[in-house]
């Protein structure tokens, strides 16, 4: 049954799901833009964030959204680990070797996670909030989901303001416009990819929390967060903060509103038709730069 | 007269024997092993992913790393086994029709992708796959669904079916290598280590790359066919992002862009495959530390291939053909191919 305020409700939705993979998506962004280099395995880093957060909110039993903070310091720590050992050492090489490294971290993640969480077994963070909701006439914004894209403005003002108000956001900036030159003015650059990616896995992890707390997840999630993240970059062209927040609330209501319309069938499945429809037109994205 | 310049570069080329060396052992193996199982699916298997690997290494000697090819694996496969079932066309015609409606749908994903950079194509080409199991998915009656189907199979299961795999995919992997001895193969080279420049010296890197690709998918659509078939069986798990990658792990630990990495690949990972379950009661002791599963074997199996994959990455770039390669030198004691291994490195 197609209704007016159940597609007003798949919309709103569709706007907090994108919230959280816009997170993701600047993550990936940030890295790539900064590192010139594709982290495939960053679902991965949200599925490790979320589990994360779980043990933290259950453990604890501190409020699941203060659970953010050590997720996004664990992942930031598992990031520089990834750096320094994996991606450092094929930097420079083909770039399809760092695909194959991420690839490699895929099943490193999701099967370490296996072992500790069943596969089969889907958990959610338990919130406090769950369940309840503001209605609006007939429309139902749950609790949850307006406080996590409230996380996400909150997270994102954060990063513009690292990059383009702190001095390594300067150092960082320079990197990925020119990293010899960078070199050459006196900047370390194996510590501004190191804080890149700690930085990038950080959001992650935020994103891992967020997920956790809106949906139910298992050690296998880690996948399509990666793609739905890579849509939504390849939407808002590589390397572009804005371009990636549009893209991101474009994406989650077009996977929702379809979501709704096919009974969740076509769900990923018409998501990803656009995303091959946008890079026939356009190989660059919709806002892409030109170049890289 | 230019199929026979090509047939002689053939014959020159030092890759012909080794493969043809490969193929003999093969084809002896057999008679020292008499298993039923060893060879029914052991070796079979290897066979058949040795193709499927070898179809996904050359469109990465294209430059162009897919990352969905489970979905023509599956295409090709579902094709030749619906054929069979439904028409009743003979297994083997079923086979290469398979291997064609394959490249057909290749020749499609691939026109999307010419204009894309490696890590846009291999987004597309995962989204397709995804977008080929949901579709699959849709129609459980034709599809079978998750219970899947029996399938016919071009020979006898066991040894006959054996021989019969061993020889498809010896021609197979022989076109393979003439197409990457040809001029074709010289273009794809070209386009994979620099697209604009191989552009500007006059190669229409368009047309090269959707070659490639056509080609490619031909191959993998023809060892889905035989990877059903040598299942006796298909269901649609044959699109999982695990059949997707597995081609790429064996080309890499083999080593990628050669024409025997892929198959030393593909050795290498049925061999973990099958033996690794042997393993799994010694694994027993570790359970109590491991909440998550009932067996840590399975999940062990895959961080080893996860950590084998990146190390493999990191220490030996050109994969495991490049240490058997400084092996041969070393035995050979060719002060040449020293000096030329040294001339590597430096640049």
């Amino acid at each position: 049954m197609i209704t007016t305020a159940g597609l007003t409700e798949a919309l709103l939705w569709g706007i907090a799901n994108g919230c959280i993979y816009i997170l993701l998506a600047t993550g990936l962004n940030l890295i790539f833009g900064v590192m010139k280099l594709v982290n495939f395995a960053h679902g991965q880093l949200l599925m490790v964030g979320a589990f994360i957060a779980y043990e933290i909110t259950t453990i604890a039993g501190i409020n699941p959204y203060l659970s953010i903070f050590p997720a996004m310091g664990a992942v930031a720590l598992i990031g520089i680990a990834l750096e320094r050992f994996a991606f450092r050492r094929v930097r420079g090489t083909e770039k399809l070797n760092e695909i194959f490294i991420s690839l490699g971290l895929i099943y490193v993640f999701q099967n370490l996670a296996t072992l500790f969480w069943n596969e089969n077994y889907n958990i959610q963070i338990p919130s406090p909030l769950r369940g309840l909701s503001y209605s609006l006439g007939e429309v139902l914004l749950g609790y949850d989901r307006m406080l996590a894209i409230a996380v996400v403005i909150v997270v994102l003002v954060g990063l513009v303001l690292l990059t383009k108000k702190t001095k390594i956001g300067l150092a960082m900036r320079a990197t990925s416009q020119r990293s010899d030159t960078a070199m050459l003015m006196g900047i370390n650059i194996n510590r501004v990819y190191m804080f890149t990616f700690a930085v990038g896995a950080a959001l992650a992890g935020a994103a891992g929390a967020l997920y956790g707390i809106v949906f139910s997840f298992n050690p296998a999630i880690g996948a399509l967060p990666t793609i739905k993240a890579f849509a939504i970059i390849i939407l808002g062209g590589l390397g572009s903060i804005p371009g990636a927040v549009a893209g991101g609330l474009l994406y989650g209501i077009a996977e929702n509103a379809t979501g709704y319309l096919t009974n969740g069938i076509w769900q990923d499945a018409v998501a990803f038709a656009l995303l091959i429809i946008v890079l026939i037109i356009k190989p660059t994205g919709l806002f892409g730069e030109k170049g890289e | 007269m230019k199929i026979r310049s090509m047939l002689e570069t053939l014959l020159r080329s030092r890759k012909l024997y080794y493969a043809l060396a490969i193929v003999t052992i093969a084809a002896v193996l057999p008679v020292f092993i008499r298993s039923e199982y060893l060879v029914g699916q052991v070796l079979t298997l290897m066979v058949v992913f040795a193709l499927y690997a070898s179809s996904w290494n050359l469109l990465a000697y294209s430059g162009q790393g897919s990352l969905g090819h489970a979905a023509f694996l599956g295409i090709g496969g579902f094709a030749s086994a619906l054929l069979a079932t439904k028409i009743g066309l003979p297994p083997i015609l079923g086979l290469f029709i398979g291997g064609l409606f394959s490249a057909a749908i290749g020749f499609l994903i691939g026109l999307a992708c010419v204009r894309l950079k490696a890590w846009f194509l291999g987004m597309v080409t995962f989204g397709f796959a995804v977008i080929a199991v949901t579709t699959v998915s849709q129609f459980d009656n034709i599809f079978g669904g998750m219970i899947g189907f029996a399938t016919p199979t071009i020979a006898p299961y066991g040894l006959s079916f054996y021989y019969a795999t061993l020889a498809i995919v010896t021609m197979s992997i022989v076109t393979i290598l003439i197409v990457m001895k040809s001029k074709w193969g010289l273009a794809f080279k070209a386009i994979r280590e620099n697209e604009p420049e191989a552009k500007m010296t006059g190669i229409n890197t368009g047309k090269y790359r959707l070659l490639a690709f056509v080609i490619s998918t031909f191959f993998a659509g023809l060892a889905g066919g035989l990877f059903a078939e040598s299942n006796q069986f298909i269901q649609i798990s044959i699109f999982e992002p695990y059949y997707s990658f597995l081609p790429l792990i064996m080309s890499v630990i083999g080593g990628l862009g050669t024409i025997e990495g892929p198959m030393i690949g593909s050795i290498i990972i049925v061999s973990i495959d099958s033996f690794m379950p042997l393993s799994y009661p010694y694994l027993q002791p570790l359970n109590p530390f491991f909440p998550g599963v009932s067996n840590v074997g399975p999940s062990l199996r895959l961080v080893g291939l996860g950590f084998f994959l990146i190390i493999v990455v990191i220490f030996l770039p050109k994969g495991i053909t490049s240490l058997l390669r400084k092996g041969y030198d070393y035995l050979r004691e060719d002060p040449s191919a020293s000096k030329k291994v040294k001339l590597d490195e430096e640049t």
